[in-house]
């Protein structure tokens, strides 16, 4: 399609009508700044294409104010080798009329015509709206959407398919996907869509099987059961009935009977038995006590004899324990004798050792009552010479401050003159012979030097006095301190009572030599008497006391023994000389050793003593017992009738021999003959056979109410018709199973079918898709070379993969960049152009605006683009930058020029 | 002379699952009916008595209500009835026998025997010798005893027992419950009525199975019969004619369609079936659409008019003509899908592709037919 003139009068902008003729077949750029009119002549084109001329709702195409206008637009375009005029006026004058050679419609007519030939719709009422324009929305692409291609794709989609179908040259099918929506909406009645497990009918169908066989399930249990109660019911009615004719428990009954007659039998025997056995315990018995009566006779005879000799032997004892009696009486006496003595030789022997040791002391207490007595002489002396140099002491005291004192006194008397020597005037004289002169009362001659402490005057002979003042007032000074000293020290002297400070030393030295003797004096009492003298005395005193004390003691003490010798000898062997000695007496030990000895003998000898006897009081009382026994057996022995007797008992036990015996013989036969019968085996027969026949009886009665109770049972369920009941529910399971069955295969039928049938119309659609594809990758190519972009189902481009340096990347269409975006979707308007084209279609492009956003390069690529295009195709491009489009080829036109021309 | 009614294998209480609810149900019902047709020949024909050869219950546990309605449709003859137990109601300890002699829903000239003792009927002059069968299967000759049983000199010997004579019959039935072949002559019966073959059929001169008068499955032949028997004298040849009883025919029907004349074929027959058929329809060979709808039609027709009609399609290839699809105006990827489709019969799921492919096609026409009504 190619557009020629275009005449637009009053609409919008143009109050003033504004024409453009001579439209190039390719490209065509009309230039001008904002509100110039770019976008105005595009809405005119679409106005009279889109809008029908009877539309009310149009108002807004006339110009701004002008109320009364009729916009009006004529266009004249070429299509499929024909030439159109097309006259189109709104409003106040509603007009359509298009002309094509011979043909000439008018009004919806022409406008219906119109439509078909761009393909595009009208609206049904009101403004014409984007999803009315079919493939001139998508190819007159409005200011600033370019990039917006998915639902100006979607309202073209129908006219995009047919131009598709027809370059394709073959059918895609008509009404197809309303089958495919069909399947798919049968199918997913009876399977979901995501799992394709059952649902709907074919769920209730299956829970309805499922249900049934359960319920089969469980009453073929119960039909189980039934029919195992009436096998189980046979065969016990089989055996009650054959129990009930053999009676088994009554033959077992018999021979219970049987066994307990033999065994009353051997009970019989039995007590016989027991009755011999007490018979021959009972002889027993006796002949014991028979055999005891003869044992006792002959005890008899022995105890006599037994009885003598024990007699006789107490009597030996008894004589040989008075034996013992006698001898230790002897040793007795011997001891008590011994023990006399001892004693008396031993307090002898103490006496003498107490005298002895008495004359000692006595001794020694007179040497030292001597002793003390000339202690006490000396201390006494001693004491009157020490009170004489305390006298003496007393005397010559002088301290050792006052000598001090004086010492002091002298050396600053001395100290004084030699400072008034220093200070004083030096007169050295000179004296010729025999002249003298007179200083004072003193005569001076020959040479000398004398020191004048004070004015003095010296008087020469025959010449006068010379009045000499010793200089300054220090010496004047000095001489009083001097004299001062001077009276100090005499007057100290003078309180010592020493005329000199040697004097004083002296007196000082002998007072401290007194002091020395007076402490030595004292040294020596102190060693004579340490705690006194006093106490020396009482010393003395004391021991002249106990000296008196001895002598009491001694003067109390028997007088020595002359001559003991004799009855102790060896015990004092220094008594042997007759006197008191001075030696001491020994013996005492061996005395005291001697008491001790002999007093212990005698204690032993008395206890044996004391043995003996008690020993021989016992002979006599086993003596006297023996002889009593003795005539007692003797009696015994003695007694008449003794021998009748034991004839008696000799025949009773020749008797009862003979009875045992034969006794004996009784309780062996019978023993054997119980033994044989077996009397325990025969009451486990009792038992066994009793315990059978019960249990006989016990099961038949028990089996005789257990098929009471069964048939009782298997009446009341076999009332039920359960097996009825169960072909009953098998019938319509078996229905239920065929439902099943029938949906299962329509399910599997429809989900194969949807399958197959949405495979080959992807396959198919891929096929369609390939010719715009071509065109698209075309353009690609240009724009970006390496890439790729994906045509999808609703025929707008998709995935974008393209390789670069970095390697591949890409994204959705919706995901790039507004640029990228805007010039993918011109691209894909370009290759719809081509492909509408290629279908026969008319094409016409119309750019407000585009590509404002692109950077220069891709613009460069762009303008290679739209140049590739407009050799195919007519393009009217608007633009607000002239100077970017340059260097397409074409004379831009300025809008503002072609206001004015017209 | 002796006239009497030899019949078995009621199976009272067989339900028929595999047809529909209202088809199963008319079938159970038909066989108490049939009984009551028998009661109706017996009196009709004045027979001297009935003789019912086993399975009388098709099960032990019957409810209350079918017991006393079978004994209710025995009414129709006032005779004696003499019954025997079979193995589907075998005269356990406790069976449906039990039970009915303890509900008194037993008619007294209806007999059965549960013991294997002589049943003696002076009137008619004659001794019946019963082989009932105490266990559901036993593997001895309950009919033993007859040759040993005494029965008074002039009176018939007729033997009644329901199993399987041995040698005769096809291997697969059960060898079960076994009656040793030449068990009459042996025995010196005069007739032996035999119960467990479904169909009626002479074993020799004096033993026959009656069948059942009632047929109950497609396998059978000869079946929906009861035997009337002419005894002249003791010794005498039985005179047996096969009186057909049954409502319901029974058939079986397994066509292979190679050209289309064998569908013309087809389709009349299905259109001769009348309201006593029963139809077990079983197709395999290949079929275009248009044969496709004829044929189903056809089935929808018998269904119809037929009393049950079970039909079996798996072995049916669908084979559209160039025809077919173009008045299918398929075209486009659903043209594409209906070759796959035919295609794919030949392949491991050719049931799946069948059933897909009369699914589109079926979906097609109907919008096709859709469209046209809404053209004009």
């Amino acid at each position: 399609m190619k557009l020629t003139r275009i005449r637009i009068e009053q609409f919008k902008q143009f109050r003033q009508a504004l024409e453009i003729d001579g439209l190039a077949p390719g490209l065509n750029i009309f230039t001008g700044p904002n509100e110039a009119g770019k976008s105005t002549i595009a809405a005119a084109i679409r106005a009279a294409f889109f809008e029908r001329h009877r539309s009310g709702s149009v108002g807004d195409l006339r110009p701004w104010g002008d109320s009364s206008a009729s916009p009006k637009i004529t266009l004249e375009f070429q299509t499929r080798k024909q030439h159109y005029r097309l006259t189109k006026s709104f409003l106040g004058s509603r007009r359509c009329e298009l002309e094509a050679g011979t043909l000439r419609l008018d009004g919806a007519e022409a406008e219906d015509h119109l439509a078909s030939l761009l393909r595009y719709e009208h609206a049904g009422k009101g403004a014409s709206k984007a999803e009315h324009w079919g493939i001139p929305g998508l190819l007159w692409i409005e200011q600033g959407r370019t990039q917006e291609l998915r639902e100006a794709v979607a309202y073209a989609a129908d006219h995009l398919s047919a131009a598709l179908n027809e370059s394709l040259g073959e059918i895609a099918g008509t009404g197809g996907d309303e089958v495919l929506a069909t399947i798919e909406a049968q199918r997913n009645e009876l399977l979901t869509p995501s799992s394709g497990a059952a649902r709907g009918a074919y769920a209730e169908a299956r829970r309805h099987e499922t249900a049934l066989a359960g319920q089969i399930r469980t009453l073929t249990e119960r039909i189980d059961v039934y029919r195992h109660n009436v096998d189980t019911f046979a065969s016990m009615r089989q055996a009650h009935a054959s129990d009930e004719a053999g009676k088994p428990w009554e033959s077992l009954r018999k021979r219970q009977h049987e066994a307990e007659e033999s065994l009353k039998a051997i009970t019989g025997m039995q007590q016989a038995l027991n009755t011999d056995r007490q018979r021959a315990a009972e002889l027993d018995e006796r002949l014991g006590l028979l055999r005891a009566q003869l044992e006792a006779f002959d005890n008899e005879v022995q105890d006599l004899t037994r009885r003598r000799e024990a007699r006789d032997a107490a009597m030996q004892l008894q004589a040989s324990a008075a034996e013992q009696v006698r001898q230790w009486q002897e040793k007795n006496a011997q001891a008590l004798l011994r023990d006399t003595r001892a004693r008396a030789a031993a307090r002898l022997a103490r006496q003498e050792h107490a005298r002895h040791a008495l004359n000692r002391e006595a001794r020694e207490a007179r040497a030292k009552v001597a002793e003390l007595a000339a202690m006490l002489a000396k201390a006494d002396a001693q004491l009157a010479s020490r009170l004489a140099l305390q006298a003496q002491a007393a005397a010559s005291e002088i301290s050792s401050q006052d000598l001090e004192r004086l010492r002091r006194q002298a050396d600053r008397r001395r100290e004084l003159r030699i400072q008034q020597q220093a200070a004083a005037t030096r007169m050295h004289f000179v004296l010729a012979q025999d002249c003298v002169i007179h200083l004072g009362e003193e005569i001076l001659s020959g040479e000398g030097e004398r020191l004048l402490i004070e004015p003095a005057s010296l008087a020469l002979p025959g010449l006068g006095t010379l009045q000499i003042t010793p200089g300054g007032m220090d010496l004047a000074q000095l001489e009083r301190e001097a004299a001062r000293c001077e009276e100090q020290h005499a007057a100290l002297l003078r309180h010592l009572a020493v005329d000199s400070l040697e004097a004083a030393q002296e007196r000082h030295d002998q007072y401290r030599q007194l002091g020395a003797d007076i402490k030595s004096a004292d040294m020596t009492l102190k060693a004579l008497a340490p705690q006194g003298i006093d106490e020396l005395r009482a010393r003395l005193l004391k021991h002249q006391a106990r000296a008196a004390d001895i002598d009491t003691a001694l003067g109390k003490l028997p007088p020595a023994p002359a001559m003991i010798a004799g009855a102790a000898p060896g015990i004092i062997s220094g008594a042997i000389s007759g006197a008191p000695s001075e030696a001491p007496i020994p013996g005492v030990e061996d005395a005291e050793a001697e008491e001790e000895a002999s007093r212990h003998a005698l204690e032993q000898f008395a206890q044996a003593l004391n043995q003996a006897q008690l020993a021989a009081a016992g002979a006599h009382h086993v003596l006297e017992s023996a002889q009593h026994e003795l005539a007692r057996a003797q009696a015994l022995f003695e007694a008449p009738q003794r021998a009748d007797r034991i004839r008696e008992v000799n025949q009773q036990l020749t008797d009862t021999r003979a009875e045992r015996s034969a006794l004996d013989e009784r309780i062996h036969q019978r023993t054997l003959a119980i033994e044989q019968a077996r009397p325990q085996i025969l009451e486990q027969d009792v038992d066994r056979y009793r315990r059978s026949a019960e249990q006989q009886e016990k099961q038949f009665r028990e089996r005789r109410e257990a098929l009471l109770r069964l048939e009782v049972e298997l009446q009341s369920a076999g009332a039920l018709g359960l097996e009825e009941h169960r072909a009953e529910l098998e019938r319509d399971h078996t229905q239920a199973l065929r439902r099943v069955e029938e949906l299962q295969q329509r399910a599997a039928a429809l989900d194969y079918l949807l399958i197959l049938l949405r495979e080959k119309r992807s396959t198919l659609t891929r096929r369609l898709r390939a010719p715009l594809q071509k065109h698209l990758d075309h353009y690609l190519q240009l724009l970006f070379p390496q890439a790729h972009v994906q045509i999808d189902e609703n025929l707008s481009p998709g995935m974008l993969t393209h390789t670069d340096g970095q390697g591949t990347g890409g994204g959705d269409f919706e995901s790039l960049s507004f640029g990228a975006r805007e010039q993918i979707g011109l691209i894909s308007r370009l290759a719809y152009a081509d492909l509408l084209k290629e279908a026969g279609n008319p094409t016409l492009i119309i750019l407000d605006d585009v590509l404002v956003h692109s950077d220069e390069a891709r613009l460069v690529r762009m303008k290679r683009i739209l140049f590739d295009a407009a050799t195919r195709h007519q393009i009217l491009l608007f633009t607000c930058h002239p100077e970017r489009w340059r260097d397409m080829g074409v004379t831009a036109r300025d809008l503002d020029m072609l206001r004015r021309q017209t | 002379m002796l006239k009497l009614l030899h019949t078995a294998d009621w199976q009272i209480g067989k339900l028929f699952g595999q047809f529909t609810p209202d088809v199963a149900a008319l079938l159970a019902e038909a066989r108490f009916e049939t009984i009551e047709r028998l009661a109706q020949l017996a009196t009709q024909r004045g027979v001297d008595l009935v003789l019912v050869a086993g399975d009388v219950f098709d099960l032990q546990g019957v409810a209350d209500r079918t017991l006393y309605r079978l004994f209710k449709a025995m009414t129709g003859f006032a005779g004696p009835w003499v019954v025997i137990p079979g193995n589907h109601d075998a005269a356990l300890a406790e069976s449906v026998w039990t039970r009915a002699l303890r509900l008194k829903a037993i008619p007294d000239n209806v007999m059965p025997c549960l013991q294997p003792q002589p049943v003696l009927l002076e009137s008619p002059g004659v001794a019946v010798l019963p082989a009932p069968l105490t266990q559901r299967h036993t593997y001895t000759d309950l009919t033993e005893w007859f040759a040993g049983a005494e029965t008074p000199p002039g009176m018939l010997r007729i033997g009644l027992a329901h199993g399987c004579v041995q040698g005769l019959l096809a291997a697969d039935i059960d060898a079960a419950n076994p009656i040793a072949a030449g068990r009459a002559a042996q025995a010196r019966l005069d007739y032996l009525a035999l119960g467990d073959w479904h169909g009626a059929r002479r074993i020799d001169e004096r033993s026959w199975y009656a069948g059942t008068p009632e047929t109950d499955r497609f396998r059978n032949n000869d079946s929906g019969h009861a035997l009337l028997v002419e005894l002249a004298a003791p010794g005498g040849v039985p005179q047996v004619e096969a009186v057909a009883t049954g409502r319901y025919h029974w058939h079986s029907l397994e066509p292979v369609l190679q050209v289309p004349s064998d569908l013309t074929e087809l389709v009349q027959r299905l259109a001769a079936f009348a309201a006593n058929d029963v139809v077990n329809l079983s197709v395999s060979g290949r079929i275009d659409l248009e044969g496709h709808r004829r044929l189903h039609s056809a089935i929808e027709q018998a269904r119809g008019t037929a009393r049950g009609v079970l039909v079996d399609l798996t072995g049916l290839q669908l084979d559209p003509s160039v025809q077919d699809i173009e008045s299918l105006q398929a075209d486009g990827y659903l043209g594409l899908t209906i070759q796959e489709l035919r295609a794919a019969q030949d392949g491991p799921n050719a049931a799946l592709a069948r059933d897909a492919l009369v699914l589109l096609t079926g979906l097609l026409s109907d919008r096709r037919a859709a469209a046209a009504r809404t053209r004009p």
